[in-house]
């Protein structure tokens, strides 16, 4: 039996993998992450050792090195206090990242729970969890996070916290929505039917079954939550200075457009491709999840 | 449910009405491209009643809409006579009679006598002042009483000689005369309802969008050269030039280095002189509110650590120059010969180590000032580099400039920025912002006896040798004792279409535009 159940596993796990890797801009979508991460790990990692493999000091600055064009000694040109734009931008994925995670992370394990606990017992608490997060919804969120922001002052832990907060309701309604239609189903009925707890349920039954339509929703989650991180850091509510941060790094250069365009290119093309990657992986995800339009 | 219909007709009404009213402003505008002239600013003027507003935005339409006693010449901030025809000043300094101008009307047709000099000067009489009135006790101050002597004679009296007090006579803000009636009719506060005597007169201010103003047919002088001005309010730096090189507007001020070539490019001509202004670094003298203890070492050796040459060429490309005093080198007063603090990484290093200062926090404003013109976060990030060199961490707290302004009361911080525009030409409005118990001009509360005493000593001698000797003496205690650390003077820059003939920026920041005209 558990082997049976492993195999049902491995056969779908590979379903997904076939079904992704036939799709090409979700390969390449998965492709650009697994090379994000490696970068911000290893960025991370040797920092934290006190090496620097980056080209040059990401925070260093140089005066008499401002605004060089692109260049064999500077990939990506320096910007206005003479900082390697290469460097910078590379170390501003570790940000970027985990920003984009830390908050995916946190809206997804509260919009889950809440989700979960709304569908399952359904009535007044339904209601009111359901209601309250309506009434997130109706706010935009990005000006929710500003809000946020401005209360709690401005920080990349905070950053993080504003990020997740005001993406809640999205994992909460999918959450719910998933847990009433996977509630009908007889076996848990079955289980309500021989004594296990609620808490048990939700876990070991229902949360199983509900986990590809918020996977695929954290993945376009990410996407957002990179988005976001830069307009808050464009709006000048992100990371302290001087640390490398792409939406403050295009902030600070868009009065530049003309006279030093790559100060804003590069920080503005990794944006673009990081949120393309897990746009086109999340809808990868989507097919190869979907039963739907999974290949037989 | 008819009671809903009128309710509803009522507002298409109101709607339709204000409609008419921005169109009212509008048709005000002359159809030939000659009569009007287009200038994009940054901002909303915060005013247009001289004597509550403290802004450059604010002093470009005032200085065309009123005008004062005395008036600055066009190059420089030497004075002559304006609504005042001639001055006499007792021996002892005290006391001056002006002798008025005849036949001057305010705009809303009041006559200019010496009963409104009074009216104007009484109105600002520390008895009298309300809040925002931020100029009053700088003009002002020391006035004991205004008298009126004839229709056309007033004699004002002083407590003590003051050198600056004719010039602050000429000044954008405080003393521009505005008409009585004007002033009764609307409680005391004409910020919406400009009425001077000057050149030009107000039309319409439509909030965040423009201000207008028309010709003066009745103006005493030479008329203005266009018809209307037209102030509008480009809070983006690079839409101003793409405004410009499109033809949209006719001229614009806060320039950016880095765009000067952009603009050049466009066949557009680029407008600079030589500023009345400082930025500079100030330390927190208090003894709270800091996270380290900023004695004179520690002053002394965080300015060392600061290349200023280096900084000042990277980031101003050449439009500003490192400023080795407070005082601007036309300033009457400058003195070549004060010793500013030498750029000494190892000596600073070897000093704050010995300190054991390792961290600090700035504080900050984010945009860009007229005498910053990269931004105080710039400016800031640069100096964080400079006291990463030599050992010390450094936060940078950065905040929009209203707010800034509001925390550097309450927060905690070591080091900020901040800088300085002359309004009068007098090294005293300058250096008095150091001898300041108030934390708006003194922002560090530098406290330094000698130096005070100095200040008070200067401010009652006339402009000549014993004087700058006096401002030399001062500024070596500043540089010495570190107070404050002078770090540029920005050149003011302003761009006008190649058409434009007599575009003018004064020194003291402001565009009086009376003689301006497009071909």
């Amino acid at each position: 039996m558990a082997e049976s159940t492993s195999a049902k596993r491995s056969s779908r796990l590979a379903d997904m993998w076939y079904s992704i890797y036939s799709n090409k801009a979700a390969l390449f979508g998965l492709g650009f992450i697994v090379f994000l991460i490696i970068t911000a790990l290893v960025v991370y990692f040797t920092q934290l050792l006190g090496i620097n493999i980056l080209p040059y000091d990401p925070n260093e600055t140089n005066m008499d090195k401002a605004f060089i064009a692109p260049c064999a000694e500077h990939w990506f040109g320096t910007d206005q206090l003479g900082r390697d734009i290469f460097s910078r931008v590379i170390d501003g994925t570790k940000i970027s990242l985990s920003v984009g995670v830390a908050a995916v992370a946190i809206s997804l394990s509260i919009g889950t729970i809440l989700g979960s606990i709304g569908g399952y017992f359904g009535g007044k608490l339904d209601n009111l969890i359901m209601r309250f997060m309506d009434v997130i919804l109706s706010v935009p969120s990005i000006l929710l996070a500003i809000a946020f922001m401005a209360a709690m002052g401005r920080g990349l832990d905070k950053a993080v916290l504003a990020i997740g907060l005001v993406s809640i309701p999205e994992y909460a309604r999918i959450a719910r929505s998933c847990v009433v239609s996977v509630k009908a189903n007889d076996y848990i009925q079955a289980a309500i039917v021989t004594g296990d707890s609620s808490a048990r349920i939700i876990l070991r039954h229902i949360l199983p079954n509900i986990t590809s339509p918020i996977v695929v929703r954290a993945t376009l989650g990410i996407s957002v939550a990179v988005l976001d991180t830069a307009a808050l850091g464009f709006l000048g509510l992100g990371v302290q200075p001087p640390f490398a941060e792409w939406g403050d790094m295009l902030a600070r250069s868009r009065s530049f457009i003309f006279s030093a365009p790559y100060t804003l290119i590069f920080p503005g093309l990794a944006i673009t491709l990081t949120v393309l990657a897990f746009n086109l992986l999340g809808d990868g995800l989507r097919d190869a999840l979907d039963p739907r339009s999974r290949r037989r | 449910m008819k009671f809903s219909k009128t309710k509803l007709f009522a507002a298409i009404l109101a709607v339709a009405f204000s409609a008419s009213a921005i169109s009212t402003a509008d048709a005000a505008l002359s159809r030939k491209p000659q009569d009007n002239f287009f200038l994009a600013t940054a901002t909303d003027p915060l005013g247009l009643d001289p004597a509550l507003v403290d802004d450059a935005e604010s002093g470009n339409v005032i200085c065309n809409v009123y005008e004062s006693l005395f008036k600055f010449k066009e190059d420089n901030t030497d004075i002559v006579p304006s609504l005042a025809e001639s001055y006499t000043v007792s021996d002892d300094g005290l006391v001056y009679t002006f002798k008025l101008r005849q036949g001057v009307k305010f705009h809303d047709g009041t006559p200019f006598n010496a009963e409104a000099v009074k009216f104007n000067i009484d109105r600002q009489m520390p008895e009298n002042v309300v809040p925002k009135m931020s100029y009053a006790s700088l003009v002002y101050g020391d006035v004991v009483k205004t008298e009126v002597v004839d229709e056309y004679t007033v004699k004002v009296t002083l407590r003590k000689p003051s050198t600056p007090f004719l010039h602050n006579l000429a000044m954008n803000y405080a003393a521009p005369m505005v008409s009585p009636a004007a002033l009764k009719a609307n409680n005391n506060n004409v910020n919406q309802a400009p009425c001077g005597t000057g050149p030009y007169k107000f039309v319409a201010w439509d909030r965040g969008q423009q201000v207008i103003v028309t010709r003066n047919e009745d103006y005493w002088g030479e008329p203005a050269k266009t018809q209307n001005l037209i102030f509008r309010v480009m809070p983006e730096a690079s839409a101003r030039v793409v405004a410009l090189n499109n033809g949209e507007v006719d001229a614009i001020v806060g320039v950016d280095v880095n765009v000067v070539d952009q603009i050049k490019q466009a066949g557009n001509t680029l407008y600079s002189s030589e500023g009345m202004n400082v930025s500079y670094m100030f330390y927190n003298c208090r003894d709270t509110g800091t996270t380290i203890k900023l004695d004179k070492d520690v002053r002394r050796a965080l300015g060392m650590a600061i290349n200023k040459k280096e900084l000042v060429e990277t980031l101003y490309k050449g439009y500003a120059t490192p400023a080795d005093t407070i005082l601007p080198t036309f300033v009457p007063g400058y003195s070549p010969n004060v010793k500013p603090l030498e750029y000494n990484p190892e000596e600073a290093k070897k000093i704050l180590e010995q300190k054991g200062i390792k961290s600090l926090t700035i504080i900050t404003y984010s945009g860009a000032r007229a005498y910053n013109t990269v931004g105080g976060q710039v400016l800031a990030e640069a100096v964080q580099a400079y006291l990463d060199k030599v050992g010390v961490k450094a936060d940078v707290l950065v905040y929009d400039w209203a707010t800034f302004k509001a925390k550097l009361l309450t927060d905690t911080w070591d080091i900020g920025f901040v800088g300085w525009t002359g309004d009068n030409g007098d090294a005293d409005n300058f250096l008095n912002l150091f001898s300041s118990d108030d934390p708006i001009s003194n922002q560090g509360l530098w406290v330094n006896q000698e130096y005070r005493d100095l200040i008070a000593k200067g401010v009652s001698l006339k402009d000549g040798a014993e004087r700058t000797k006096v401002y030399e003496q001062a500024e070596q205690i500043l540089a010495d004792d570190a107070g404050v650390y002078p770090i540029s003077h920005a050149m003011v820059l302003a761009a006008h279409r190649p058409n434009v003939k007599h575009f003018l920026l004064h020194k003291v920041g402001n565009t009086y535009l009376d003689k301006v005209s497009k071909e």
